[in-house]
């Protein structure tokens, strides 16, 4: 347990080489499974859970599970590029350094920025920000946490004086009742989920209350759905805390000795609700059903209200987060086992990106910009010489200076935020416009890479090395695996390497990451007092209290640091081994040492759909990761989803008059998203939901964030992804098809969508003009894809209905393309995917047309389980004959579901039904 | 049963054929097969062979079988089936108000001596049909050939084997006409080692069977065993040299375009033409060939035709399919006296050119009322087509792989509707079941 690397005496059979087994921590989701990895010669191949990490305990998702197929050396960025060409890494820093010195003494701190990720590690984080905010003088630093995480990290500080999660996942397990708010964890946080999964199996008496206005995989499970209309759900818990008023359940005791303005905050919900029947009407739900979960609530001691991006990302997504705490506060549901809110991270470093202050809000070490003592504690202890004073500019506001042309100057690292920023079109033209963009990345089909002036190759997992820090405050290391491929560095090195050429050597001296963690730990117990201390220190006193505190790892070896135990913080003098839970005897880290009601005025979302419009809903889906510059390369990941879609309820899809599978149309802002529509009672009527993660990579037209308006919560600066009014129309396609390929070709239709294939790649494709056809040469119509290829295979017909065409290369099949006008018809690929790249008979070779195995048996349909590629043809059929009445014999017989689990639900429904 | 007039009680009815291809190899099959031994059968033919499978003389001619290899029934056969055969032996009339005929030794057809005359009771003609002739002038040259029989054949080969006896320079030949005669007999040339110019009058080869681009491909195929191609053109006329016996001697053609080949052989193979002039002669009605009625007999009621020499409704024959079917109703009638009626079905064409499979059936040509469904492999050379009209298959092409090729022509009988399983039929029918099953699918998915 102590060490983490474990040197096996196996040889590997076939190449002779030591395997070595590493462990490591997850780079996707806010859970931060632990992963052991097995390495043979510089190559990780294979990952499993590890068993004694404290996040996990052994199990992964499907993400996590194909993380090894991510790591490769195709599609990287290798070499630094200086303004399209190839560059040393001493030109490229040389270039960035003497820019931002310019364009800083020419324009000031504040016209330079960095746009940075809750991917990279603390270590990169703390660089970046100590750059900006103690050398460079501004605190123009702000990260893609913003998208994510910022509404929970301003509630948190408003309600307990810091930015900090009570709770850890545990109190998941022994909770009496869960809440879950705007969250799908049995696809964002799949292990978090399958913890809750287990804990109902093991004790029937636990309650699951989904509250999201759609039904998902994690609502089809609970035990109550409260599916709400979008966006009110301060509504919904304003209505609790009146109900808890009203039905004796308030902690009057612990209210007393740890919190301040009760009263006002009730009085607030109450003029603005009278009644809960209000309650159930701005919810749009049945009171009997508000009132059924509002009990479970009341009823239980230990109650967790766990909530993520449902909550965080709207126009007033700090008060939703308040109106939660405030629920917990009033009950004294907090501080214990089995009890508190807890906000599920997005990302896997959000929340260490937050303890460095990687927000443009943020100072340090979770320090603010509003008491200057800590202003001048931090320069004190950086040594700085020209601390920024204020906040800087928050993400959106960020990338509207870039494009007004107040910012000059930006470093992107690590993010993708042409495909993610909302209104990401405007992105685009801001940095178009922007003398210069520095992108440090490690993907090729990352777009914003497009946009940059100075392109930075950059390690990824599984290379680099650092800190991250869970959803429940645990810090624990990724590890540096296999080497950099090509020119690649880390993110830290790379800033610091600028740095010294920009005159801070003295102060940027790090030689590993180990060094620069341990500046960060000993900052965040520079000066720091106990919680009791603070409230009885003086105004003038500099010393500032922080909860974040990990002073205790300050004098870490670098063999403790690689060899780094999981631990929560705070880990200091007190708690050397860490703390699983804040605020057990109250002691919360405001001024008073008590925790604030916030009173909240419950608000809708700010742009009401008009009569035609519906509202667009959007979020991750189970196997993918935000704009798939990682899992898009992974075929098995392609496999479940490998479409951008829109769920639309059965009245709105028949008010458009489209078909199931059909593709549709949305419209905002002048730009467009093409999906497959995937009608459903999941959706309420008039909302739809779509994924986040497609992008002009990957699709024509999916990159969902152009659709929405830059509106955010003033403040958090978070934008409104969830709630967002668009335009809806069918697709009136002429034609579709599909293209399989053994490489990647633009093509030109006005709807395709690409998807990574073992043997290559596969299009989906439609078309609103005539099918291509020339009566003698079909082919001409691929022939300029592929002008390799001279030996074409053609079916076609008089009346331009049909048209299939394979390219031949030897006769290895290199393309094959099937179009149609019959858009009823439901390609199939999984038989010819298996044919491309294969060398076949001349004399049977046309067979390959009807894109079928000649028994069938290949085509196992859409697939369910991404770990064993279970299809669902497959399932359907074990269920039918008898053979698997439940999830477990599904296992047993198929292998489905056995490994990441993710797929339960999915099984369920089979089962079910 | 029909009475003999001509002989007493105890006699047998006496059945004479008049012609020994492979018609008549058939029909006495039949015949034996119902009631042998019920006629006293009498055959005469005028070649002195056999009866041979007329089909085959095109392997003969590329050397890949011999002359005895394709005979079928040798003369041993007629007697040991007490069948009276007949042979090297024309009849130059019928006197059908008799019922007799008269024959002459076809070697000395000019010699009085050697007339004979036999009596019947039934007869059957079924004297086939001749080369076409050509519009060409000067016509009457040594090395001019037709590709009929196995004399043709054996002219053929030995002037071809002369041919190739010859040092230095190769034999060249022309080849007028691009069905299938005129394909096979420049496949056997061209494998034999003569230089073959196949000249043609349509754009593409076996445009009867074949559309443009299937035709192409067959040109290429042959193309590539060195076989020239003339399309779209005609011999204007042929050319010719006296030699020192006065012959004269064929030396090329000059064409309707006004290009001259030079040649030392032609064969032409432009068709065939039923014989019909015997018939004319007993006042039977004849058009284009003898007529028959759905009993194969004709305007005498005595008198019966066959094979490629009559002509049922609108239709003369070339093709063994429905030959087949006319010997058993004329058998049946004959032997069982059952008027079993003969259905002219449609048949497909199908063929083996130059080790080529194809398959064609119905109309070779879309139009505006069709919707056509074609693969097209050109490196592979495998083309099929599938015509439909109405939701019906209307017309069948195949060339390189006919696989599912009856399949498709039992459905254009049945006038089964198709649309629905296409593309996937074309490929092969044992797509459409596995295609139909995706649609169950599709539809219990939805």
């Amino acid at each position: 347990m102590n060490s983490n690397i474990i040197f096996t005496d196996r040889q590997d059979a076939t190449v002779g080489l030591a395997s070595s087994i590493h462990k490591t921590t997850c780079p996707y989701c806010g859970v931060g499974c632990g992963v052991s990895t097995t390495v043979i010669d510089n190559k990780i191949v294979s990952v499993t859970g590890d068993k004694n990490h404290p996040s996990n305990f052994g199990r992964l998702c499907v993400k996590g599970s194909s993380l090894h197929e991510t790591v490769a050396d195709t599609g990287r960025i290798l070499t630094p590029k200086v303004f399209g060409k190839q560059a040393s890494w001493e030109e490229a820093t040389s270039t960035v350094a003497e820019h931002f010195k310019q364009t800083i003494t020419e324009h000031g701190p504040d016209s330079v920025a960095f746009y940075v990720s809750g991917q990279i590690l603390t270590e990169d984080y703390y660089v970046v920000n100590k750059l900006m905010k103690g050398f460079i003088g501004s605190a123009n630093v702000d990260t893609n946490s913003r998208l994510c995480m910022a509404s929970a990290s301003v509630a948190h500080k408003r309600a307990f004086g810091e930015d900090a999660v009570p709770g850890c996942y545990e109190d998941l397990e022994q909770a009496e009742v869960i809440f879950i708010v705007g969250s799908n964890p049995a696809y964002a946080h799949p292990i978090v989920y399958q913890r809750i999964v287990k804990a109902k199996e093991d004790n029937p008496q636990l309650k699951v209350v989904v509250i999201d206005p759609r039904a998902t995989a994690t609502s089809k499970n609970a035990d109550l759905h409260i599916k709400l209309k979008p966006g009110s759900d301060a509504f919904y818990f304003n209505g609790l805390l009146a109900y808890l008023a009203e039905n004796n359940a308030i902690d009057t005791d612990y209210i007393e000795q740890h919190c301040l303005g009760y009263s006002e905050a009730l009085d607030t919900v109450k003029s603005q609700m009278p009644t809960l029947e209000n309650v159930a009407k701005a919810c749009d739900i049945k009171l009997k059903t508000l009132l059924e979960s509002y009990q479970l609530f009341a009823q239980h001691k230990k109650v967790v209200s766990m909530f993520s991006m449902g909550i965080n990302q709207s126009s007033s997504g700090v008060d939703k987060g308040n109106a939660i705490i405030n629920c917990h506060l009033a009950s004294g549901k907090i501080g214990y086992v089995g009890a508190g809110p807890f906000s599920i991270t997005g990302q896997p470093n959000a929340m260490g990106g937050r303890e460095v202050g990687g927000l443009a809000n943020q100072l340090a070490g979770h320090m603010h910009f509003e008491n200057p003592n800590e202003i001048d504690l931090v320069q004190r202890f950086w040594n700085a010489p020209k601390m920024a004073q204020k906040q800087g500019l928050k993400a959106v506001d960020m990338f509207d200076a870039v494009n007004s042309g107040k910012i000059k100057a930006i470093w992107i690292i690590a993010t993708n935020p042409v495909v993610s920023m909302p209104n990401a079109n405007l992105v685009k033209k801001a940095l178009q416009k922007c003398p210069m963009v520095v992108v440090s990345e490690s993907y090729e089909s990352a777009e914003t890479v497009n946009y940059a002036d100075v392109v930075l190759p950059a390690t990824t997992w599984g290379e680099k090395e650092g800190m991250v820090t869970s959803s429940e405050r645990t810090i624990s290391l990724q590890k540096s695996l296999v080497s950099a491929p090509g020119m690649a560095k880390n993110d830290w090195e790379i800033v610091t390497l600028v740095a010294q050429k920009m005159g801070f050597s003295d102060a940027f001296t790090y030689k590993h990451a180990h060094d620069i963690f341990k500046e960060h730990a000993a900052l965040s117990g520079f000066e720091n007092i106990s919680a009791d201390e603070n409230i009885h220190r003086s105004d003038t006193e500099h010393s500032v209290h922080r909860a974040f505190d990990i002073s205790g790892l300050a004098n870490l070896s670098l063999d403790e640091y690689l060899n780094f135990t999981p631990t929560p913080w705070p880990i200091n003098a007190e708690n050397p081994k860490g703390t699983k839970r804040l605020f057990t005897q109250g002691g919360f880290a405001t001024k008073t040492g008590k925790a604030n009601f916030v009173p909240v005025v419950a608000k809708y979302p700010q742009v009401v759909p008009s009569t035609k419009q519906v509202v667009m809903n959007t979020g991750r889906i189970r196997d993918q990761w935000h704009t798939m510059t990682r899992t898009g390369r992974v075929p098995k990941l392609m496999t479940h989803l490998s479409e951008p879609f829109i769920q639309i309820n059965a009245k709105d899809a028949k008010r458009l008059n489209v078909a199931d599978k059909a593709l549709l149309q949305l419209d905002n802002l002048g730009s467009t998203y093409i999906g497959r529509a995937q009608i459903t009672d999941e959706q309420r009527v008039g909302e739809i939901f779509v994924p986040i993660h497609w992008n002009d990579s990957f699709s024509k037209s999916a990159k969902v964030s152009a659709l929405i308006s830059s509106i955010t919560d003033a403040l958090s600066g978070q934008p409104e992804f969830k709630q967002c009014p668009v335009n809806i129309s069918a697709f009136n396609a002429k034609w579709a098809g599909y293209l399989v390929s053994t490489m990647p070709v633009k093509l030109t239709t006005d709807y395709w969508t690409m998807a990574t294939i073992e043997q290559g790649v596969k299009y989906v494709i439609a078309d609103k003009q005539g099918l291509p056809y020339c009566a003698d040469n079909s082919e001409t119509f691929l022939q300029t894809h592929f002008p390799e290829i001279s030996d074409w295979l053609v079916l076609k017909d008089d009346k331009s209905h049909i048209l299939r065409i394979a390219g031949f290369v030897d006769n290895v099949l290199t393309c094959f393309f099937a179009g149609g006008t019959d858009l009823s018809v439901k390609y199939s690929t999984q038989f010819i995917e298996k044919q491309i790249g294969q060398k076949h008979n001349p004399k049977t070779r046309f067979k390959l047309l009807s894109a079928l195995d000649s028994d069938g048996s290949l085509d196992v349909g859409e697939i369910i389980c991404s770990c064993f590629q279970v299809g669902e043809k497959t399932i359907k059929h074990a269920v039918a004959s008898g053979d698997c009445s439940s999830v477990e014999a599904l296992g047993k017989q198929l292998k489905c579901g056995t490994n990441c689990g993710s797929c339960i639900p999915e099984l369920k429904a089979f089962i079910n039904s | 049963m029909y009475r003999n007039q001509n002989t007493s009680v105890f006699e047998k009815p006496s059945l004479v054929i008049i012609g020994n291809g492979m018609a008549t190899g058939r029909l006495l099959d039949e015949i034996l097969e119902r009631t042998p031994g019920q006629y006293q059968i009498t055959v005469i033919g005028k070649e002195p062979y056999g009866s041979y499978n007329r089909i085959m003389l095109s392997s003969v001619l590329a050397g890949e079988t011999t002359i005895d290899g394709i005979i079928q029934k040798t003369p041993q056969w007629y007697k040991d089936n007490q069948i009276e055969f007949i042979s090297g032996t024309n009849v130059s009339h019928i006197d059908s108000e008799n019922k007799k005929l008269i024959l002459q030794n076809s070697q000395n057809h000019e010699s009085l001596e050697d007339q004979k005359i036999i009596s019947y009771d039934e007869l059957v003609l079924a004297v086939g049909s001749r080369s076409a002739k050509i519009p060409a002038k000067n016509q009457n040259v040594k090395g001019l050939f037709n590709f009929r029989d196995i004399k043709d054949t054996e002219q053929i080969q030995s002037f071809a084997n002369q041919a190739s006896a010859l040092k230095g320079e190769d034999k060249k030949a022309l080849v007028i006409g691009g069905g299938l005669l005129g394909l096979e007999a420049a496949y056997g040339l061209a494998i034999s080692g003569v230089k073959v110019t196949l000249i043609h009058r349509n754009k593409w080869l076996l445009n009867r069977q074949l559309d443009q681009v299937s035709g192409t491909m067959l040109q290429n195929i042959m193309a590539a065993k060195n076989i020239n191609f003339i399309l779209g053109h005609e011999v204007a006329q042929f050319t010719s040299n006296t030699n020192k016996e006065g012959e004269n001697i064929l030396s090329g053609a000059e064409l309707t375009n006004g290009e001259t080949i030079t040649a030392e052989m032609a064969v032409i193979a432009t068709g065939i033409t039923p014989n019909k002039e015997l018939a004319v002669s007993a006042n039977i009605i004849t058009e284009r060939a003898i007529v028959v009625n759905d009993f194969m007999q004709t305007s005498n009621r005595y008198i019966s035709a066959l094979g490629e020499c009559c002509q049922h409704k609108n239709s003369t024959f070339g093709l063994v399919d429905p030959i087949w079917s006319q010997c058993k109703s004329l058998a049946e009638r004959l032997c069982l006296g059952r008027l079993s009626a003969f259905k002219n079905a449609p048949v497909p064409t199908k063929l083996k050119v130059s080790g080529v499979q194809l398959f064609s059936a119905g109309v070779v040509e879309s139009s505006d009322t069709t919707q056509t469904f074609v693969i097209t492999d050109q490196k592979s050379s495998i083309y099929r087509k599938i015509i439909i009209k109405n939701d019906i298959i209307v017309g069948v092409v195949l060339f390189g792989d006919v696989s599912s090729g009856m399949v498709y022509f039992e459905m254009m009988q049945n006038k089964q509707k198709v649309l629905h399983a296409m593309p996937e039929l074309l490929i092969g029918h044992e797509f459409m079941a596995i295609e139909a099953e995706n649609k169950d699918q599709r539809s219990e998915a939805a």
